[in-house]
């Protein structure tokens, strides 16, 4: 039995409908119940709900044999797992913004507010500027309208939230999109379910593609 | 019968000690620290770049050791004739693998220094083997040849930089980033698609030999192939070729590996839980004579592999009365002991003892029975 993790929530919903495209459909995830494990009944699959930041972290423990997760979360917690596939869709960036019109004061350390950390320190020491971080969980763009910051570091889609904080994107960092990842140790002994799921996969979106 | 997960592993580290000294490898016992300087200058040749420091007191920085095989390969003789075989069983100390702190880790591993043939290098190949084989259940041993990615990347024309990178996408069998990083940099084909295919390069040995062998387009590549079908060739004579697996996408630090690296996996434990190979290039550093090649296994991985939480603590709860005679009931629980059984004698119920069944003494032998009752 194959187990997957899913993030809970949108790019969850949208995963698992292409996993079902696939194959590997799973009537106890059609009823909208609050289960966290949900199983096939004939026992080929089960998905497990977490936190889409925890996503990794039960990949690389082995408690999920693969799973999906944004390339932003995999980029922040840096875990030891196998990228196999990237799905194509949760397209965005990562990108700094800052207040329109903003000048940045090179004599000061730049102070950056962002929910990933790792990530802002790993762009700013390539460019070896000092930074501050500012480690926030949520509402990233109020930050520099408070004077918490100078600039924050966050994923942006359409740029219409950032838009409407009179915020701008100064810099792009990288694009961002949903990945299948493995467990290191599950693709030495279950190769036999995780390659033919990476071929159905494969499959189901070059026909999309052609769609 | 069941046991704790420690007594398991002291039973494992005793058989494998069995196997390593029935061939020849002698102990090989060290300091429980070094000279920090020893693991800064390698950095690269650890599992993590985590190491415990403390100052000696002329002032010199230390570090308990993250890594035995630098140790052994330092203290090496500088000449050797022939082919010195050690094994070790020490105390490592680094990063617990669920991060945060440091912890004290078993490890053992063998090493084989000098003029390491074709067989020596089946030999420790056989001996990784069979130490996965010793912790019981499924395993894996995963298989690559340095010589064939770096072949490659020579062929390439890649500066070292490039390469780490490539590197780093390969092992995380990221076939997507790596199609892209490849166009980035301009390689030129065929090599960009053959640097693409080698995150993919993974599976059965046979049949991934074959699709490696249509890639191969230097002669170093093809020598580690040969070395690969060789290797798969004595392995399988001995009917060991079924745990193989060939993964291209394995790839160990260059400045230290060179030749056959290999991984292994056993089944329940989420992480590598052994891993060697061949390291010419260390010896070279050290400035010391002939080859090398050896591996350790992670004992510390293997925790949750070998704890079958046992149901009982101990298989038979032996009550006596303070009244019985003392050396009867001696005779009496070590005869039972006798019988394989874990007898905890007792002349009142402990509290928090689970035990399969109880038996009394009745004066003579242990019958079963409650007292209370």
């Amino acid at each position: 039995m194959l187990n997957i993790a899913l993030p809970k929530g949108r790019l969850g919903d949208k995963v698992y409908k292409l996993f079902s495209a696939c194959g590997y459909d799973c009537s106890a995830m059609e009823r909208d119940d609050r289960r966290l494990v949900l199983r096939d009944e004939d026992g080929r699959v089960q998905y497990l709900l977490v936190k889409p930041s925890d996503v990794p972290i039960y990949v690389e423990h082995g408690a999920a044999d693969v799973g999906v997760v944004g390339k932003d979360v995999l980029l922040e917690g840096g875990n030891d797992v196998y990228e196999l596939m990237d799905l194509g869709f949760g397209v965005c960036h990562m990108c700094v913004a800052a207040p329109v019109g903003f000048r940045e004061d090179l004599g000061a350390p730049l102070r950056v507010a962002t929910k990933y950390p790792a990530i802002a320190r790993r762009h700013y020491a390539g460019k070896s500027r000092e930074i501050e971080v500012i480690k926030l969980n949520g509402s990233i763009e109020l930050a520099p309208i408070l004077g918490l910051s100078d600039v924050i570091v966050d994923i942006v889609e359409t740029g219409s939230t950032l838009r409407q904080n009179h915020l701008e994107i100064i810099e792009t960092i990288l694009p961002i999109s949903a990945r299948l990842i493995a467990n290191k140790a599950a693709m030495k002994f279950k190769s036999g379910e995780i390659n033919p799921l990476i071929t159905a996969l494969r499959g189901c979106m070059q026909e999309e593609e052609k769609a | 019968m069941e046991q704790r997960s420690e007594a398991r592993r002291e039973q494992l580290m005793g058989r494998l000690r069995n196997v390593y000294e029935s061939l020849g490898y002698t102990r090989f016992s060290m300091r429980r620290f070094e000279e920090y300087a020893l693991y800064l200058e390698n950095k690269s040749f650890l599992k993590s770049e985590s190491v415990l420091t403390f100052t000696n007191p002329d002032g010199k920085l230390m570090a308990l050791k993250p890594d035995v095989t630098l140790s052994i390969v330092k203290h090496a003789r500088r000449e050797r004739r022939g082919v010195e075989k050690v094994y070790y069983k020490e105390s490592v100390y680094r990063l617990a693998s669920t991060g945060g702190e440091f912890v004290e880790i078993d490890q053992m591993g063998v090493e084989a220094l000098g003029a390491i043939d074709r067989y020596t290098v089946g030999e420790v190949v056989r001996l990784a083997i069979e130490s996965l084989r010793a912790v019981g259940g499924a395993y894996v041993l995963d298989i690559s040849h340095m010589g064939f990615v770096s072949g490659l990347m020579e062929a390439a024309g890649l500066t070292p930089e490039k390469k780490e990178r490539f590197f780093d996408l390969i092992r995380r069998k990221s076939a997507h980033e790596l199609a892209a990083a490849v166009a980035a940099e301009n390689v030129s084909q065929p090599y960009a698609g053959y640097i693409v295919m080698l995150a993919e390069l993974s599976g059965a040995f046979p049949a991934v030999l074959a699709r490696a062998q249509a890639i191969a387009v230097c002669d170093g590549m093809r020598n580690a192939l040969c070395e690969l079908a060789a290797l798969y060739d004595l392995l399988s004579s001995v009917g060991l070729s079924d745990c193989l697996q060939l993964d291209f996408s394995m790839i160990n630090d260059l400045d230290y590996y060179n030749g056959i690296v290999f991984q292994g996996y056993v089944q329940g434990a989420p992480r590598v839980v052994l891993s060697g190979g061949r390291y010419d290039h260390l010896m070279r550093r050290f400035d010391k004579e002939g080859d090398g090649i050896g591996f350790a296994l992670y004992l510390d991985e293997l925790t949750r592999v070998l704890a079958d939480k046992p149901a009982w603590d101990a298989d038979v709860l032996a009550l006596y009365r303070e009244t019985d005679d003392p050396a009867k009931v001696n005779a009496a629980v070590f005869a039972l002991a006798a019988q394989g059984l874990r007898i905890l004698a007792a002349s009142e119920r402990p509290a928090d003892v689970k035990a399969e069944k109880t038996m009394v003494f009745t004066g003579e032998t242990f019958e079963e029975g409650t007292r209370d009752a």
